[in-house]
């Protein structure tokens, strides 16, 4: 009951934050001095009824405060416009939020899945080689900047023909069989997922190493061991559960990162998924394509949150004895 | 949130870092590339002529047999196809795409630029009368015959009562009446347009639809039909009549097209083409991404720009690919100054008074013409593939008057004609007009655009050599844009435009006085007042006639002379083009390169051949 009541409070603090991301980031958006039609105004063969009627289309020719209430009030229907384009904002998000969701959980699993284990190795072999080579790697993977690394892998992929340039999917895909299109997709991940994973296996590792080491050091650590407790038991049983919980606040940023997390190496490798697709947005000033995405990454940052939160107040019961 | 914004902005620091990484590595100024590829390749193309057997009506290819089987993969940069209904598309990729899939009733000519037959038999232009007869047995890709009532349909139905994108509407109307179009028999249709009215043969390329599809989406409304055939709709709903058909769209990635069995033209040996299984057209983000997947081999056929085209001719002889210069494009760069002599709301002159004195006065903007070098800027910033241009038709144009002559730079030819206005240098070599002010004004370009950002450097430096002193200033595109279009507060500017090769009349937003695009002089929309220079009204009255005359030879003698009138009396001071060069595989056969249609005008003909090393 109670963790339901802290639940709505956390919503209803949520709606004005909302409102106010909305505000600055449309408003931002339309002062700007982009032209979505300046390509138009360009061009010897468009008429003048033609920008005109795309004038009235995109709503250009009203105050700003008008288009922000019409964006406000389809958006709270639940409609999220159409791009300047034409199409419907959904349906172009509909197209690519599978392809980054394939792409950001395969990483973030990797990530967990190396990163976890490799952190508590780091703490329980403190200032041993195998300790050293792990803090030399990551720092490696930290100080990489990860678009030099795309391009990189990519170079690497045409000089040795072994990956394909970009993309997600052959030309011939239509044709292949089901386990051929599975690797077929599997065989266009390898690169971007090794530049993601490179990147973000570094921070998790580090931090899960610090907190272990942190708690390993603590008084009552020491007074299982002395309480003559195995090794086994102290570690996994009761330092762990201790040390585990920052990283599930971090595993709420992770969620937030799902969809948006990716945009620089889809960019590289041409990943069709919603990274390019926003940049492109923005480049045009796209305004509903942008707002969409904008409202999409401020409310997956709030669930997020909100998930990593309720996360700790099962797992610690410090929290749950504490005001929720 | 922050988060993204973050991303964003790294993305674009990113691009904007690899874009001017790109710079950075070209050669620095060097001599013309000796590598063979200054010149253009000239073809021999044999035209395709119609046939008759058992009653159907193909046309044939006088190419060499080849085989049939495989597939051309090309690309498209940007964010792919916006739509695949040929008459909603305002962006070129998805005209190209849909175009690849609807034939018009005529076409262009690859080599000579004259109107040929498509979907059209044979036409015939009698004043202000177009009579079109259609092939008989050929049908749409589902298997129903292509007839009138398609055109008919297609005309006064999608494109006279104005769906989707109406500039061809708009670019037809005449004296605000439209031309009519009427079915005489089921395979004969007539156009009849108010006055006679030349451009009109080059708008029956667009291309025909069918009636049985593009009906329940017309009867549906406009606002239906705008998103009628979208990208979204399932292939197997597109019913085309050109080569190929739509078989797979995959967004960001790719589009896959198919041949069509029911393609009209056929081969020596009275084979239906198209020879290729597949045309696959990859959407890829930027130029570089395109090259590392054409050295990668995913890709067949590139445009090629810059450096690149110096290491690609490097590479091709151990190769399997071939480089090819289809000679100068479209694109015309220029000079512009602001000739505009009024005032603004406030009653302020958009241009200063003592700026519009120099400005205004023809010595001085011919000077400023002899001052500029374009052969160093071709060199040192076009890589030495572009072509200086002296004209206000680009040089592909069947309409170039070649009258005209290049000049080379000179120096002392614009000091003299600076003279002669009582234009004076200080001691210091500093330029002073002849009530003793200094010369001195800005010059704007689009910020981004490396390359009219490396022709304003060099403008600048050579118009410093006639004592003049120039402010460079790139600005962002759409603030240049209002300054041309909306505020008129601009001295200098460096623009580029892309016109028509096969009609000049295109151009009459640009030089006709009333024209949206006239810039260099620009009145603001329902200005009455007639204030145009006598060269303006010759402009306006060439334009005007040169619609009217329908024979090519008299309509080459109007443009001729608007041609020269630009010449002489310089409101754009024309730079040069880019030359276009394009790499395509060695294993496709049947190509015949032009400077109009580029490498792949033939694609039904192109076919591969596996043994070829």
């Amino acid at each position: 009951m109670q963790i339901i009541k802290y639940i709505l409070k956390r919503i209803l603090q949520a709606i004005p934050l909302l409102i106010i991301v909305s505000l600055i980031s449309f408003f931002i958006i339309r002062l700007s001095p982009v032209d979505p039609l300046a390509e138009l105004r360009l061009n010897p063969s468009v008429s003048q009824e033609t920008l005109q009627k795309e004038t009235e289309r995109l709503g250009l020719d009203k105050p700003i405060i008008v288009q922000y209430a019409k964006w406000a009030k389809s958006f709270l229907k639940g409609d999220l416009g159409i791009t300047s384009n034409g199409e419907r904002v959904s349906t172009k998000l509909k197209e690519r939020i599978p392809n980054t969701l394939l792409l950001t959980t395969i990483v973030i699993l990797l990530t967990w899945l190396v990163g976890v284990p490799l952190g508590i190795a780091a703490a329980l072999h403190w200032k041993s080689p195998l300790d050293r080579l792990l803090t030399v790697l990551t720092s490696i993977g930290m100080a990489i900047p990860s678009f030099f690394f795309a391009v990189l892998l990519l170079i690497f992929a045409v000089k040795t023909g072994w990956f394909p340039i970009g993309g997600l999917t052959s030309s011939d895909f239509l044709e292949k069989s089901l386990l051929g299109q599975i690797l077929d997709i599997a065989h266009h991940l390898i690169l971007p997922v090794t530049v993601l994973f490179t990147l973000s296996l570094a921070g998790l590792q580090r931090q899960m190493r610090a907190n272990l080491l942190d708690v390993l050091d603590s008084d009552y650590v020491k007074f299982a061991r002395a309480k003559g407790l195995s090794e086994f038991d102290v570690v996994y049983k009761h330092a762990l559960r201790n040390a585990i919980n920052p990283m599930i606040t971090l595993l709420g940023f992770e969620f937030a990162g799902l969809l948006s997390g990716a945009a620089l190496t889809e960019y590289v490798f041409q990943y069709p998924g919603l990274g390019r697709l926003i940049l492109e947005a923005v480049m045009r000033s796209d305004i509903n394509l942008v707002m969409a995405s904008l409202m999409m990454g401020a409310i997956m940052l709030i669930l997020g949150n909100l998930i990593a939160d309720i996360l700790l107040i099962i797992t610690d019961p410090r929290i749950r004895r504490s005001d929720v | 949130m922050k988060k993204a914004g973050y991303v964003v902005l790294v993305v674009i620091l990113a691009a904007i870092f690899l874009h001017s990484c790109v710079n950075i590595d070209r050669p620095q100024p060097q001599v013309k590339q000796s590598s063979g590829i200054t010149e253009e390749e000239t073809v021999d193309y044999p035209s395709q002529r119609n046939v008759t057997i058992d009653g159907e009506d193909f046309r044939q290819s006088l190419a060499p047999i080849g085989k049939f089987g495989g597939s051309l993969v090309a690309s498209t940069i940007g964010e792919g196809p916006k739509t695949f209904n040929p008459f909603n598309s305002k962006d070129n990729i998805s005209s190209m795409l849909s175009e690849v899939m609807y034939d018009g009733l005529l076409g262009t000519h690859p080599i000579t630029g004259q109107p040929i037959p498509k979907l059209a038999k044979s036409f015939s232009v009698d004043g202000n009368d177009y009579l079109i007869n259609l092939r008989r047995g050929v049908k749409w890709s589902d298997g129903r015959p292509i007839t009138a009532d398609d055109v008919v349909f297609t005309w006064q139905n999608i494109i006279f009562d104005g769906y989707g994108n109406t500039s061809t509407r708009d670019s037809i109307i005449v004296d605000g009446k439209l031309p009519t179009v009427t079915k005489i028999d089921d395979y004969t249709v007539k156009f009849t347009t108010p006055k006679p009215f030349a451009p009109f043969i080059r708008m029956l390329s667009t291309p025909i639809a069918p009636k049985h599809i593009f009906e329940p989406a017309v009867k549906k409304g406009k606002e239906y039909f705008d998103t009628f055939l979208s990208t979204n709709t399932p292939p197997s709903q597109f019913v085309t009549s050109g080569a190929f058909r739509l078989k797979e769209y995959v967004p960001a990635q790719r589009v896959v097209f198919e041949r069509n069995p029911n393609y009209y033209v056929i081969n020596k040996a009275d084979q239906k083409l198209p020879y290729l299984d597949k045309l696959v057209y990859l959407i890829v983000g930027d130029i570089n991404n395109e090259v590392l997947k054409f050295e990668g081999g995913e890709l067949d056929v590139i445009g090629l720009q810059g450096a690149n085209v110096a290491r690609f001719k490097e590479k091709e002889k151990h190769s399997d690919f071939k480089v090819y210069n289809l000679g100068p494009n479209t694109g015309t760069m220029f000079l512009s100054m602001n000739l505009n002599t009024r005032k603004n709301d406030k009653g302020e002159f958009y241009v200063s008074p003592k700026k519009q004195r120099w400005f205004q006065d023809k010595n001085f903007r011919q000077a400023v013409d002899y001052a500029i070098d374009r052969k160093n800027m071709v060199f040192n910033i076009a890589n030495g593939l572009g072509a200086p241009l002296y004209t206000a038709e680009s040089l592909n144009s069947i309409f170039l008057n070649k009258d005209l002559k290049s000049y080379p730079r000179d120096l002392d030819k614009a000091n003299d004609l600076l003279a002669k206005s009582g234009f004076y240098r200080n001691k210091k070599g500093k330029l002073f007009d002849k009530y003793n002010n200094p010369v001195e004004f800005d010059l704007y370009t689009n910020a981004g655009n490396t390359e009219r950002e490396a022709i304003g450097v060099m403008v600048k430096q050579d118009l410093e050599d006639l004592g003049m002193k120039v402010n460079f200033k790139p600005v962002e595109f759409n603030t240049l844009v209002n300054k041309l279009v909306n505020t008129y507060d601009w001295d200098m500017v460096i623009m580029g435009l892309t016109g028509s090769p096969l009609e000049p009349n295109g151009g009459k937003n640009v030089w006709m006085s009333d024209g949206t695009l006239h810039m260099f002089n620009q009145r603001p929309a329902g200005y009455s007042k007639d204030d145009r220079f006598d060269w303006e009204k010759k402009l306006d009255e060439l334009f005007i006639k040169g619609a009217l005359a329908t024979d090519f030879e008299a309509r080459k003698k109007y443009y001729d002379e608007y041609q020269k009138i630009a010449y002489d009396e310089k409101p754009f001071i024309y730079i040069y083009s880019p030359i276009v060069i394009s790499a395509i595989r060695t294993k496709f056969k049947n190509l015949y390169p032009s400077m109009l249609g580029g490498l792949t005008h033939n694609i039904e003909e192109i076919y591969i051949d596996k043994n070829n090393k």
